[in-house]
């Protein structure tokens, strides 16, 4: 992968009001592709390491807990079902709306919250704990990078 | 939160202070009106006026600094400065309450903001 000049090149950019360009590359692309569709088929397991999608808004009230995740469990799900199901049909594309960048935003945030977790990212500045978390680690910072990029594109 | 560029850790925390004053007005001057006790005409019972609820954000590890604040604006269509106070709080004190109002409100903004993958959690003040 080539750093350097590129690094500094807005990987999304603003064309107008509705319309931003996509300067992925094929790898960058491949690897958000893999990591979509692993997350999509953990979201409907009980993965302890998607507790962070789901956190619990009432303490350790759990009959108000329990009650929440009724209402809005399936909800939080299902949506994340359609955003990769959306982000799987443009990840090759040049071009993508703000609601479009959006949903990738929410879901690279998604990858990372999953990865991190499983990395058990605990504070600033955590280091990979050994060769086999390695990869992995640049796949967790990598991500960083794209939405960090994307975030700015957004807020610009 | 991380922050991905480092330079946005560098920003003052003496603002800290200052945004939990401009932040709290509106829960405050709530709190100290809502919990009065009312009869219930149908049972004659007497129930407690819902105290307002308070959303909020807590410090994680892994969201970037960045896309708290982005989410902010987005959500609650604060303003960048606002919205930057706010993360800074959550950053440095732990938490920060980022919106307020009936139980049905801050439940639906808790919903909102996990929707975004945030660590929202709501409390009666």
């Amino acid at each position: 992968m080539a750093f350097g000049r590129s690094r500094f090149k807005p990987l999304f950019t603003r064309v107008d009001q509705d319309s931003f360009s996509v300067n992925l590359s094929d790898g960058q692309r491949d690897l958000i592709a893999g990591l979509i569709e692993q997350l999509d088929q953990m979201l409907d397991t009980q993965s302890p390491a998607l507790r962070r999608l789901f956190p619990e808004p009432y303490g350790d009230d759990a009959e108000r807990n329990a009650g929440y995740s009724v209402l809005a469990g399936a909800e939080l799900i299902e949506s994340r079902h359609a955003r990769v199901e959306l982000m799987r049909s443009q990840i090759r594309a040049e071009k993508l709306s703000a609601a479009d960048l959006d949903t990738w935003m929410r879901t690279l945030n998604d990858l990372r919250l999953v990865i991190g977790t499983v990395l058990d990212i605990s504070d600033d500045g955590t280091e990979p704990g050994d060769d086999s978390e390695l990869e992995l680690f640049h796949v967790y910072e990598h991500l960083g990078f794209i939405l960090e990029h994307v975030v700015e594109a957004l807020m610009e | 939160m991380t922050a991905q560029r480092p330079n946005v850790l560098t920003e003052t925390t003496s603002s800290l202070s200052t945004s939990l004053v401009a932040m709290r007005p509106s829960i405050l001057s709530m709190a100290s009106t809502a919990p009065m006790e009312v009869m219930d005409p149908t049972t004659g019972d007497q129930v407690e006026e819902e105290l307002p609820w308070v959303v909020l954000v807590w410090n994680d590890p892994i969201n970037l600094m960045s896309y708290v604040t982005h989410v902010f604006q987005k959500l609650f269509g604060y303003s960048r400065e606002k919205a930057e106070h706010l993360m800074h709080q959550v950053h440095f004190e732990g938490k920060a309450a980022v919106s307020s109002g009936t139980r049905a409100e801050a439940e639906r903004d808790v919903f909102r903001l996990h929707e975004h993958g945030l660590w929202a959690t709501m409390q009666q003040d």
